[in-house]
C-alpha cells in the first residue's frame, strides 16, 4: 500500500515525529511503500542538520537517512521561512518544497496519516 | 477524484493550527481534489463573525473561508454539539455552513479517502 505522511510538530517537544518515523519504519518493514513525508509548521525543524542531542536519539538524522534511502522527506518551505530554517541548515538528504508536494502525497498515497499534537 | 475531509479542532488563536490548516487548503484547492472542511470542538470558534485578533498581533482568520468557495471548496460542515456546548448558533458564524452530528461526521471522515486534522 501506498502511504503519506504529515509531521505537524518538531523534535523532541511532542512525541509526533517519533511516531511518524516509528510508523514509517514499521510500514517499511511490512513492505508498504511511503510516497512522501511532509513536514509541515514546526514540522520542518526535524531536518536541521545541527541538532546533536547528547547521549539522545538524533532525530534529524533519523529523517535524514529516510531520504537517503530514496523516501521524499520535505519541509514547507513558508513555514521553515517562519522559522529561520535556511536552507544551508537542512540535512543533507531532506528538501524543501511548498504545499505542491502535500497535495501530490495526498494525491499518489492509498493512506495519508498525520502525527500532531 | 480524491476526497480530503480537512478537520479544524482548535481555537482559531493562541496557536497556529487554524491559521494552518486554513492555509493547506489554500494550497490543495488549486488541484482537483473534493474537499470537506469540518468545524469542531473549539474549532467552531473560526467562524464566529465579527474576530478582531488584532490586540494579539495577529489578523482575523475567519473572513478567508467563506474566499474558499471561490477555489470550489463548498463543503463546510459544523458540529452541531460543539456549538451548542459553546453557548453558539448558526446565527453566530459568518457564512452558511451545513450541522450535522457527531454520527455525520464519522460518516464525512470514512467516505473522505484523506484526513488532515488541525
Amino acid at each position: 500500500m501506498k502511504m503519506g505522511i504529515m509531521v505537524l510538530e518538531g523534535p523532541y517537544q511532542h512525541q509526533a515525529a517519533d511516531s511518524a518515523y516509528g510508523f514509517v519504519q514499521a510500514a517499511l518493514a511490512r513492505g508498504h511503500e511511503i510516497v512522501g513525508i511532509f513536514l509541515y509548521t514546526d514540522g520542518v525543524n526535524n531536518i536541521n542538520q545541527f541538532i546533536k542531542p547528547p547521549g539522545e536519539r538524533n532525530i534529524s538524522t533519523r529523517f535524514d537517512e529516510l531520504a537517503e534511502q530514496g523516501i521524499p522527506v520535505v519541509a514547507c518551505t513558508a513555514c521553515a521561512k517562519f522559522r529561520g530554517l535556511r536552507p544551508n541548515l537542512k540535512t543533507e538528504h531532506t528538501r524543501m518544497s511548498g504545499l505542491g508536494s502535500l497535495s501530490e502525497y495526498l494525491q499518489t498515497a492509498d493512506r495519508f496519516v498525520t502525527f500532531g499534537d | 477524484m480524491n476526497t480530503v475531509a480537512v478537520l479544524m479542532r482548535k481555537a482559531p488563536y493562541g496557536s497556529v493550527y487554524t491559521a494552518e490548516g486554513f492555509r493547506t487548503l489554500m494550497g490543495i484547492a488549486v488541484f482537483e481534489m473534493d474537499i470537506s472542511v469540518v468545524f469542531m470542538d473549539d474549532g467552531v470558534y473560526a467562524l464566529l463573525e465579527d474576530q478582531d485578533p488584532s490586540k494579539l498581533d495577529m489578523k482575523p482568520l475567519g473572513d478567508g473561508f467563506p474566499m474558499l468557495t471561490e477555489f470550489d471548496v463548498s463543503k463546510f460542515y459544523v458540529h452541531d454539539q460543539s456549538l451548542a456546548d459553546r453557548g453558539l448558533t448558526t446565527d453566530d458564524l459568518l457564512m452558511d455552513v451545513e450541522l450535522v452530528d457527531g454520527a455525520q461526521i464519522a460518516q464525512i471522515l470514512a467516505d473522505a479517502g484523506k484526513v488532515l486534522p488541525f
